[in-house]
């Protein structure tokens, strides 16, 4: 994923950049991409981004490890754009 | 605890991150870079779950249950692996030094395992909010409340242990937002606004390939 793309947030390409840093454990690139949501957002908000990326790092594990369904009503919401951005793959790809 | 421990070894473990490239993670036998305290099957649950829970599916799981695993210490063990993965990441994005590990307290296990748990949603039975019964905590509202917690799937996950739900779900809405902070956009209660965190909460999940 390359953070490209308007979602209509300001600050997106700063935060997603962030986001993949914290994933993939890469020192150099989490602490410059830090430096740069303080930069855009300040400090607090680094914060409150780190505290949403780590919740939902532990929280898809338990929805991956549970089987956890979507929704009816979501799941029929959402079923146009998952097709586009290729979640129903991730269907497929379980062992 | 040792969950715990091994939950972080996952981290480094050079098997997992084979597996993780491997088009399928069946194909690249070994073993596990492990902290050592704990079998080699609980290993194998933990590493997986840390290190790429997008793709375990339903088979490997009653595998487990044929291994030996019970469905209430699995849930323990879901719990105790989420929780280190997010405190873990939450310090490192921060740029803090991952917490010591706590000495474990003396205590028992409270072995409560809710009566209306039922199957049908997920791997596991789970108690949705209308089948609770009078012997059973409410899970979503006043155990210990008040919490008003909606019911939704996620929510219900880890319910046959009701204290390892609301370990979870107790922490995650200090990281996040409670259910009724979600739904209100007339406040913003964090530095970062409702599109920011759910920006951030699709790219986490896109990036664990997770569906839910």
């Amino acid at each position: 994923m390359d953070g490209s793309g308007d979602v209509g947030v300001s600050a997106a390409a700063d935060l997603l950049a962030f986001a993949d840093a914290a994933l993939q454990r890469d020192n150099e690139t989490v602490s410059k991409s830090r430096r740069a949501v303080v930069t855009v957002l300040g400090e607090a908000a680094m914060l409150d981004a780190a505290a949403v990326i780590g919740g939902f790092d532990g929280i898809t594990r338990i929805a991956d490890a549970t089987g956890i369904p979507l929704e009816p009503a979501k799941a029929e919401q959402t079923a146009g754009f998952r097709i586009t951005l290729g979640i129903d793959r991730f269907q497929r790809e379980k062992t | 605890m040792a969950i715990a421990a091994e939950t972080r070894s996952a981290g480094n473990c050079r098997l997992c991150a084979d597996r993780r490239n491997a088009l399928s993670p069946a194909t690249i036998a070994g073993a596990h870079d492990s902290a050592g305290a704990l079998p080699p099957a609980p290993v194998e649950t933990i590493h997986r779950i840390a290190t790429d829970s997008g793709r375990l599916g339903e088979s490997w799981f009653h595998r487990l249950l044929a291994d030996g695993l019970t469905d209430t210490r699995y849930v323990e063990l879901v719990s105790v692996v989420a929780s280190v993965v997010a405190v873990d990441t939450f310090r490192y994005a921060a740029g803090l030094a991952p917490w010591d590990l706590p000495v474990p307290q003396p205590g028992a296990p409270t072995f409560r395992r809710p009566v209306g748990a039922k199957r049908g949603l997920g791997w596991l039975a789970t108690m949705a909010p209308e089948d609770r019964t009078r012997d059973d905590p409410d899970l979503y509202g006043d155990e210990p409340g008040p919490r008003r917690r909606t019911g939704a799937n996620i929510h219900r996950a880890l319910s046959l242990v009701p204290d390892a739900m609301l370990h979870w779900w107790d922490m995650f809405e200090v990281m996040y937002q409670t259910s009724a902070q979600m739904r209100d956009f007339s406040r913003e209660p964090r530095a970062v606004t409702h599109a920011e965190m759910e920006m951030l909460a699709a790219r986490v999940a896109a990036l664990n390939r997770c569906e839910y």
